[in-house]
């Protein structure tokens, strides 16, 4: 049974370097992930993983335990590819929106479309390079604090409670920015998809 | 009995919560009922299903592509930077101490001059035991005009002196001094005035 994070903590707080590393070798993936999800670049969302692990470590002392580690290391994850995205939206002179006005597009995707070629197993479905590209660009246009939220319930399964705490905001807000996103995701999927499948056939099982 | 568009609408954000398991038991409930009797809303459910699926491995394949060995490397080197070389960190100390400790620098080459000034003394070995202890030279040593006396000084091996007194009156008569005092003629009355000054090791 892997040791519990709240005691590898407490080691890695009294000097024990071996205790963090096992820390940052068991969400390193996930960390990266969502990094990824956030900024699309591979390079960037590296850095910002390391990063994230680095800053955790250095305020080890300030984490009080009572909240789950994970949360308080993706509430960092997020706000440092947050922080990155606003300086490249202010380099390109980009207007960065408050999250809560964004306009969100509730029109719905072809109904239907992606459940009946990917069943509830995508995995079995033909998934190419193309279409892991492409989700990481249907992502890029979801506004960013919706793109967090969706990342930390695919990536890490937290619920509905941990991502309220994490990213501190009112559990409703939580599924309210849940159900946008997933809609704005499903219909760039289902249009690629239904693009696609009229030039190569892609889909079905 | 099909449900109207209207409860459609009403379900269709509650369908996100209902996929992850996040809507109370009363709520649930509604819905699945809702479900069992149209099929649009159950094909909103598979979408979700197959989006949510869709996104996990999607960004799984990226992440497959990852070379994760030097990842916790990279990371444990931006908690500890790595050791500078010495040259350097000697280079780093003097500058600091020159730039921001230049008191204390002054106070510690004092130190260093007085104790190289001081060492002569402080590594002088210690005298010897008993009267002579105290440190002193014979400067001069003369008699009275009316004793029939001479001092003789005579510098011993280690600074210290000797002095005879040696009698007028033996000298005169070509009598040895010795025979008849041992260094100092007691039988002569002897207003011996000897300065002296603490300054170097020596015996009286």
């Amino acid at each position: 049974m892997p040791t519990d994070d709240l005691i590898l903590v407490k080691r890695a707080r009294d000097g024990d370097q071996r205790a963090f590393q096992t820390l940052v070798e068991r969400y390193q993936r996930k960390v990266y992930s969502v990094a990824l999800g956030m900024l699309r670049d591979r390079e960037e969302a590296r850095d910002v993983a390391q990063e994230a692990f680095a800053k955790v470590f250095k305020y080890l002392d300030h984490f009080k335990g009572d909240s789950s580690f994970y949360t308080w290391l993706y509430r960092i994850t997020i706000n440092i590819a947050i922080d990155i995205l606003r300086r490249r939206g202010a380099a390109k002179g980009e207007h960065v929106e408050l999250d809560e006005n964004i306009q969100v597009d509730s029109a719905e995707a072809n109904i239907g479309a992606l459940g009946s070629r990917l069943g509830t197993n995508p995995q079995k479905s033909l998934l190419r390079k193309e279409l892991a590209e492409k989700i990481e660009a249907a992502l890029q246009e979801v506004p960013e604090k919706h793109r967090a939220i969706l990342l930390l319930r695919e990536i890490e399964g937290m619920s509905y409670e941990d991502l309220a705490r994490t990213l501190d905001i009112p559990k409703g807000t939580v599924m309210s920015r849940l159900f946008h996103a997933r809609a704005k995701v499903q219909k760039i999927l289902s249009t690629y998809l239904d693009l696609d499948e009229a030039k190569s056939g892609l889909g079905g099982e | 009995m099909m449900p109207s568009a209207a409860d459609c609408r009403a379900l269709r954000e509650q369908l996100s919560p209902f996929v992850d398991g996040e809507l109370p038991a009363s709520q649930r409930i509604s819905v699945e009922r809702h479900l069992a009797s149209c099929p649009t809303c159950s094909s909103r459910v598979a979408d979700l299903r197959a989006g949510s699926g869709l996104l996990r491995i999607g960004l799984e394949l990226r992440v497959d592509e990852v070379d994760w060995r030097d990842f916790t490397k990279g990371v444990m080197a931006r908690i500890a930077p790595a050791p500078v070389p010495f040259a350097e960190r000697w280079r780093v100390s003097l500058r600091e101490l020159f730039t921001y400790r230049r008191g204390m620098l002054a106070t510690a080459l004092a130190a260093g001059v007085a104790i190289i000034a001081l060492a002569p003394v402080l590594l002088r070995s210690p005298a010897p035991n008993g009267y002579a202890r105290q440190t002193m030279a014979v400067q001069s040593v003369s008699t009275n005009p009316d004793a029939h006396v001479a001092p003789v000084v005579m510098a011993g091996e280690h600074g210290n002196a000797i002095i005879w007194l040696v009698s007028h009156k033996h000298v005169l008569e070509g009598k040895a001094p010795y025979e008849e005092s041992d260094g100092v003629d007691n039988g002569t009355s002897l207003p011996l005035k000897v300065d002296q000054e603490r300054k170097k090791e020596g015996e009286l």
